[in-house]
C-alpha cells in the first residue's frame, strides 16, 4: 500500500527569548494510505507538535514531510496552505467550531475555503455523523459530543487524503468518547479514511490499527 | 462566505453600533459642516443677482458692512466715467429681524426695478419711501411676517408694505434716506455701489478708472471669494471639525478590528487550520470592516437629514446646500478611513502563527 505521510529525521526546536527548547528530535514516520494510526504519549512528549507539522501548518527546523509524494520542505506558506487544503482535514482539541455559524455552515465552511461547490454535500456529512436534523442549530445549542460530530463532519466533507484529529476525545466523557471513536472508526473502516489520531488515552489508542508511542519528542515504537 | 463577516459582527452588536454610530457622525459632521459653507454661496449669489457688471465699496478690505461714501458724490463721479450707464446706491447695514441680524438693503425706492424683476413682489407694494419695508419670502417665511405688520428697531416703527420672492439681492429693503435717517446720518451715505457698463466687453479698463479713484472694484464674479475671504476663520474651524471626526472615525474602526482579531485569535488559527489562506483572513477582517462601513455610511446618511431638518427649523434662515456628489464624496472619505483602520488588524491576522492561534487560551 502506498505511503501517504512520511517524515524523515523531523525535528523542531522552539526559540523565545533566546531560549530553545526541542519538542521533536529527528522523527522518523510513515503511515500508509488507508491506515489508522494512534500517537500515544504523556503530555509535552511533542505530540501536538508533531500533528502540527504533519497539517504543514507549522514548519520544522529540520528534516521534512512527505504528503502525498510532495516533499514539503522549503515550500512558502502558500504552496502548504494548498497541498494541507487538498490533502488534510484537521480535528482540533475542543472542537473548536466558529460559534457565530450553524452547524450546516461549519461544514460548509471547509468547501468555500477551497472555493468548491457546497450544494448538498453538508447535510449529507451531517446526515452521515447523525446530526442533519439539527443542522441549523449553533454551536451553543449542541451537546459537546454533538460538537465534536460536526468537527468531524467539517474535517471530512472535503474528502481529505488524511484526516489528523488532535485529542478528539480530550474533553469528553467515556460514552461520548466511545460514539465518537466508533464514528472514526467507521469512516476508516467503509471509507478507508487514512487517519492519524494524537491522544494521552491507551483505551483510544487501541482503536487504531497501528500504536506509535512518544516520550521526550522522539518515537520509542514506530 | 459572506456570511462569516456579517455573523462576526453582528456578535458583538454594542461594539458594532458603537462603530458604525461613529462613522456615521464622522460622515454627517463632514456633510452637515460642509453643507454650511453654501450660506456664503446663497449670500454671494443673492448679492450678484442684479443687473450690473461691478461692485464698487470704499478703498479698505471690509466688504460686509460699510457706511462709508458719500453717495451722491460717488454716484455722480462714477457716471462721469465713459461707458458706465448706471450707479446705483446701497447702505446696508444690520437690522434684528427673526432673532437673526439681516443686512438691510437701503436703496432708492426708484431703483427697486434694478433689485427685483417683474413679478418679484408676491404681496403688497413695492418700497415708495418713509418707515416702511420690503422682506423676502424666506424672511417672512422664519418671523410669520405679513404685509401691514410693523417691526420696532432703531427707536422707529417700520411697517412692511411688501414681500419679494425669496432671492432678492438682500432680505430687507428699505428706502435708503430712511436707514440713513435712523442712523442720523447727516448726508446720505453708500456702503458699495452696484455699476453697470454700456460694453461688458470694456470691463477691464472701467475697473482702472473706477481703481484710479481711490475704490475697490470686484466683478459679480469675484464677489464670492471676496465675501468667503472674510470668512476664512469659518473655512478653518469647519476644516479642522472634519480633519478631527475623520481622525476620530479612523481610531474607533482600528480599535475595534483591532479587538475583534484579539479576540479571534483561536479562531484565526481553526480558519487556518481547516485551510484558510493568508488572503482569506485579510480578506474576511476587511469584508468585517466593509460591512461596518457600509452601514456607517447609511447611517451617517440618515443623520445628515434629519441633522439638516433639524438646523433648518432652528435656525430657517441658514442654508445648507449638498450637492449629490458630496455624499459620494463623504462615502469615500469614509472607505479611506475605515479600511485604513482596519488594514493593520486585518495584516496581524493574515500573519498570525496559527500554531500560537491554536495555543492562545
Amino acid at each position: 500500500m502506498e505511503t501517504i505521510l512520511e517524515t524523515r529525521g523531523l525535528t523542531k526546536v522552539y526559540r523565545a527569548d533566546g531560549v530553545a527548547t526541542p519538542a521533536l528530535g529527528g522523527v522518523n514516520l510513515a503511515v500508509r494510505k488507508g491506515e489508522f494510526v494512534s500517537i500515544m504519549g504523556p503530555s509535552g512528549c511533542g505530540k501536538s507538535t508533531l500533528l502540527y507539522l504533519l497539517g504543514l501548518l507549522d514548519t520544522p527546523t529540520d528534516g521534512t514531510v512527505l504528503l502525498a509524494g510532495t516533499d514539503t520542505r522549503g515550500l512558502g506558506d502558500g504552496d502548504r496552505t494548498r497541498l494541507r487544503r487538498r490533502h488534510i482535514g484537521y480535528v482540533f482539541q475542543g472542537f473548536n467550531l466558529l460559534p457565530t455559524l450553524s452547524a450546516e455552515a461549519n461544514v460548509a465552511l471547509t468547501l468555500k475555503l477551497r472555493h468548491r461547490p457546497v450544494g448538498d454535500a453538508p447535510r449529507r456529512m451531517l446526515a452521515a455523523v447523525g446530526l442533519e436534523d439539527k443542522r441549523r442549530r449553533r454551536p451553543s445549542q449542541l451537546s459537546v459530543g454533538e460538537q465534536q460530530r460536526i468537527a468531524i463532519a467539517r474535517a471530512l466533507v472535503t474528502q481529505p487524503a488524511v484526516l489528523l484529529a488532535d485529542e478528539p476525545t480530550g474533553n469528553l466523557d467515556s460514552e461520548t468518547s466511545d460514539r465518537i471513536l466508533d464514528l472514526v472508526a467507521r469512516f476508516h473502516r467503509d471509507l478507508g479514511q487514512t487517519i492519524v489520531l494524537i491522544t494521552h488515552n491507551q483505551q483510544v489508542a487501541d482503536r487504531a490499527d497501528r500504536l506509535v508511542r512518544m516520550r521526550d519528542g522522539r518515537l520509542i515504537i514506530s | 462566505m459572506a456570511l462569516l463577516p456579517l455573523a462576526n459582527i453582528l456578535t458583538r452588536k454594542v461594539r458594532t453600533t458603537i462603530t458604525v454610530l461613529a462613522i456615521g457622525v464622522g460622515v454627517a459632521l463632514f456633510l452637515v459642516l460642509t453643507g454650511l459653507t453654501s450660506m456664503l454661496r446663497e449670500i454671494a449669489d443673492r448679492t450678484t443677482r442684479v443687473d450690473a457688471h461691478l461692485m464698487v465699496w470704499p478703498a479698505s478690505d471690509q466688504v460686509v458692512v460699510s457706511g462709508g461714501l458719500p453717495a451722491d458724490k460717488v454716484e455722480k463721479d462714477l457716471r462721469s466715467i465713459p461707458g458706465v450707464t448706471r450707479a446705483v446706491p446701497v447702505l446696508r447695514w444690520p437690522f434684528k429681524m427673526a432673532g437673526r441680524i439681516q443686512n438691510v438693503y437701503g436703496i432708492r425706492p426708484e431703483d427697486w426695478p434694478f433689485f427685483a424683476r417683474p413679478g418679484a413682489l408676491v404681496e403688497g407694494r413695492p418700497l415708495e419711501g418713509g418707515w416702511e419695508m420690503v422682506i423676502d419670502s424666506r424672511l417672512a417665511a422664519a418671523g410669520d411676517f405679513h404685509v401691514g405688520q410693523t417691526v420696532e428697531r432703531w427707536g422707529h416703527t417700520f411697517r412692511i408694505v411688501g414681500i419679494a420672492r425669496e432671492g432678492v439681492a438682500g432680505r430687507v429693503f428699505m428706502p435708503i434716506d430712511t436707514v440713513s435717517l435712523a442712523l442720523q446720518q447727516a448726508d446720505r451715505r453708500a456702503s458699495f455701489f452696484y455699476v453697470r457698463a454700456a460694453d461688458p466687453t470694456r470691463i477691464a479698463d472701467l475697473r482702472r478708472q473706477i481703481a484710479d479713484r481711490g475704490l475697490s472694484v470686484f466683478t459679480m464674479d469675484e464677489f464670492y471669494s471676496v465675501l468667503a475671504s472674510s470668512f476664512v476663520d469659518m473655512d478653518l474651524v469647519i476644516g479642522a471639525v472634519v480633519f478631527v471626526a475623520a481622525f476620530v472615525c479612523f481610531l474607533v474602526v482600528l480599535l475595534t478590528i483591532y479587538t475583534m482579531v484579539l479576540e479571534r485569535t483561536r479562531e484565526i488559527g481553526i480558519l487556518k487550520g481547516i485551510g484558510a489562506s493568508r488572503t482569506q483572513v485579510f480578506g474576511l477582517v476587511m469584508a468585517e470592516a466593509g460591512l461596518i462601513l457600509a452601514a456607517g455610511i447609511l447611517v451617517g446618511f440618515v443623520m445628515t437629514f434629519a441633522g439638516r431638518i433639524l438646523i433648518l427649523r432652528l435656525q430657517p434662515l441658514w442654508t445648507i446646500e449638498i450637492p449629490a456628489m458630496r455624499f459620494a464624496y463623504a462615502a469615500g472619505l469614509a472607505a479611506v478611513g475605515t479600511l485604513l483602520g482596519a488594514l493593520r488588524p486585518a495584516f496581524r491576522a493574515a500573519n498570525q502563527d496559527p500554531v500560537e492561534s491554536l495555543r492562545y487560551e
